[in-house]
């Protein structure tokens, strides 16, 4: 079984993320990049299930500028076979990033997507289901176990008022919610041999996607800064500050 | 005559005289006058450069006139390749988040948990100085990544660094200056699934140690050595399989010594030191320990013996560099949270310069460091840059340890704060070695 794994190059979550002085979004220049968190679960949740024997090629995919190649080679680091390469310097959509992958997706007859919940840059979460519409397959979003069974998938998901398991049709787009799994550390002699697997480059135009841009960012700032709280020292007081305010 | 400086001269005497006269301060007329004065003598400059020189275009220029970016000729750039930044990052998470944690413990019991060294085993730090043909990872000298790799564990914790990178420096070694017999009886153990424990021992407990001339003996019996002495501060000597070995060779000068430590006539004693207690150090005692002619290693030769003490001081700079980033990194925000009289104590001077001084000497080791390690993976004579690197990370260490436990004032006394234990270990590094490779 082929699974196609997304995975996303993303400002580090350890980078105190600054607002450029104009506004048009947040400073990249100069700072520490890494694979999206909940992306590197999905790949490890890939790598598991080739280790089990479920799954036969991991085939990683990143779309994006010439950096997203040291995404790349880190999912090849965790045990992706080889990578796919779709080069776009500019900004990508959810929905334009959706069709490249459904392309790719059908060109190398994948039975799993495999993606991260969401991204932590932009924090879109519409991807993994925008490509399942798309490709008018089965999803099961937020992933907390996944298990594998011949042509179906059984996953259970985290939602509001607990554990739903779903079982999905294969093919179909499953993302990775944070309690899936526990990446493992890379191993250094596997980022080295990284280097020799291959990477295959491609373009919009070669997949005949078409950019979509139906989104566009009018401004960006930073949150408001929190003021600072007031301390109470008896519930009497904090009643009638409540009572003052109007919320009780 | 330059008539500019003369009107300035005279303007500064007079305001001088002015400025020197006690009535000024009769009259309260200091801060006023001395605004006065600022005021004149800005304006003074002025008017005496005006005077001395007047400016007009030479030529037209179509646009600005820029020097052109340097074009990287190799030299003078350090910046790690993209794998290295990748392999220090692997190791980096593994030590912050694994290592971090430990090190206290492991601090106290004088050993690393078993499952955390299998862990770092696992990791496969040993392979990156084997060559595939042997099942290894490496495809040229590697050096620069073992010092990135050092450092980044060393950011973990510098005794549980230690710990793990040890075997490590014996496979380095081997794959280094091992024939081919050598090479084949024990690298392919090291690449293996359960890899060996094993230790590079060179330090001697005596006043004055010196590397280049041991006190451990190795005399030619027969077809074979027979080594006597004793080595100091081995880490994990009591688990390790095998060691390398440092002892005099009769009639010629210092060598390696490839020993199994199932030979008879080696016995263990355990020896904490002050740092680095996670690593278990211990005394390797050898009393009339014979070895096959086959166990040393390159031949006896001197330049190797050299080769192998300056590129373990190049990683104990690195072990330093690493721990004294831990450091950095735990004090700048404990000086930004601590409130002390109303404010965070980054607000007084004394600690502000305190911080910046370890940064810029961090910095300074580390460049030195690389500086070593990069001419020594090209090849290139690396003792004067080692040596360099060497007297500023020992030095400088120790001051980055003890200010580190300063900053954090009676916290960096406590063992709540591991800066203690980092003050401790980094005491260890100006002074050991062998042990660790690059």
């Amino acid at each position: 079984m082929k699974v196609l794994v997304s995975v996303k190059r993303v400002v580090d979550y350890n980078v105190r993320i600054q607002i450029k002085p104009d506004g048009s979004g947040v400073v990249t220049d100069g700072v520490k990049h890494s694979m999206n968190p909940f992306d590197e679960i999905a790949m490890e949740e890939a790598v598991r299930l080739k280790e089990k024997g479920k799954v036969t090629e991991i085939i990683a995919v990143t779309l994006g500028g010439a950096k997203g190649e040291e995404t790349l080679r880190t999912a090849l680091a965790f045990g992706a076979d080889r990578a796919i390469h779709v080069k776009e310097e500019g900004e990508i959509q959810p929905l334009t990033a959706a069709r490249a992958l459904a392309a790719i997706f059908k060109k190398e007859g994948a039975q799993i997507l495999f993606t991260g919940k969401q991204a932590i840059d932009d924090d879109a979460n519409q991807t993994a289901q925008m490509t399942a519409a798309l490709l008018d397959l089965p999803q099961a979003t937020f992933a907390s176990k996944v298990e594998l069974d011949g042509t179906k998938a059984q996953v259970t998901r985290e939602i509001d008022a607990g554990l739903e398991t779903l079982e999905v049709d294969l093919p179909a787009v499953i993302s990775a919610d944070l309690r899936l799994n526990e990446p493992r550390y890379l191993k250094l002699p596997d980022i080295m041999k990284a280097k020799k697997k291959t990477i295959e480059a491609v373009s919009f135009a070669d997949l005949g996607v078409e950019a979509a841009a139906s989104l566009k960012t009018i401004k960006t700032t930073p949150p408001p800064t929190r003021s600072k709280g007031v301390m109470v020292k008896t519930v009497d007081e904090l009643v009638s500050a409540l009572k003052a305010k109007g919320l009780v | 005559m330059n008539l500019g400086r003369d009107v300035m001269g005279f303007g500064l005497r007079l305001l001088n005289r002015f400025a020197g006269a006690p009535v000024v301060d009769k009259l309260g007329l200091r801060k006023s006058s001395e605004k006065a004065i600022y005021q004149a003598s800005k304006l003074g400059f002025r008017t005496a450069t005006a005077a001395a020189r007047s400016f007009s275009a030479a030529q037209k220029l179509v646009r600005p006139a820029r020097l052109a970016k340097n074009t990287s000729s190799g030299l003078f750039d350090l910046t790690p390749s993209e794998e290295q930044l990748m392999l220090r990052d692997a190791a980096q998470s593994f030590a912050l988040e694994r290592l971090r944690p430990a090190a206290a413990a492991a601090d106290t019991a004088c050993a690393a948990p078993a499952d955390l060294l299998k862990e770092s085993a696992d990791l496969g730090i040993a392979l990156i100085g084997i060559s595939e043909e042997l099942g290894g990872a490496g495809s040229e000298r590697s050096a620069m990544t073992n010092v990135l790799v050092a450092e980044a564990m060393a950011q973990g914790d510098m005794g549980l660094a230690v710990a793990c990178l040890a075997p490590a420096a014996v496979s380095t070694a081997l794959s280094l200056w091992g024939n081919e017999q050598q090479q084949a009886a024990y690298l392919p153990a090291f690449t293996g699934d359960n890899s060996p424990v094993a230790a590079l021992a060179i330090q001697e407990a005596r006043p004055l140690f010196d590397p280049f001339l041991l006190q451990t003996q190795a005399k030619r019996v027969g077809d074979s050595f027979v080594l006597q002495g004793v080595k100091s501060l081995v880490p994990r000597a009591a688990e390790a399989e095998l060691f390398i070995i440092a002892a005099q060779l009769e009639g010629s000068g210092p060598a390696l010594f490839i020993v199994e430590s199932s030979t008879p006539g080696i016995s263990i004693e355990a020896e904490p030191a002050m740092g680095l207690r996670a690593a278990s150090t211990a005394r390797v005692v050898l009393k009339d320990v014979k070895i096959p002619a086959t166990a040393l290693m390159g031949e006896g030769s001197a330049e190797v013996y050299a080769e192998c003490i300056q590129l373990s001081r190049i990683a104990w700079c690195a072990l330093a560099t690493g721990t004294a980033q831990a450091v950095l990194d735990y004090v700048i925000p404990y000086v930004n949270e601590r409130v002390a009289f109303g404010e965070p104590i980054s607000h007084r001077q004394s600690v502000a310069f305190s911080i910046a001084n370890i940064g810029i000497e961090l910095d300074g080791m580390r460049l030195l460091t690389w500086q070593a390690a990069s001419r020594a993976e090209r090849g290139e004579a690396f003792d004067v840059p080692a040596a360099l690197a060497r007297r500023l990370c020992a030095d400088k260490g120790v001051v980055i340890g003890s200010d580190g436990v300063q900053l954090l004032g009676g916290h960096g006394f406590i063992k709540e704060h591991p800066v203690e234990r980092w003050y401790r270990d980094l005491r260890a590094a100006g002074m050991m070695e062998g042990v660790v490779l690059v």
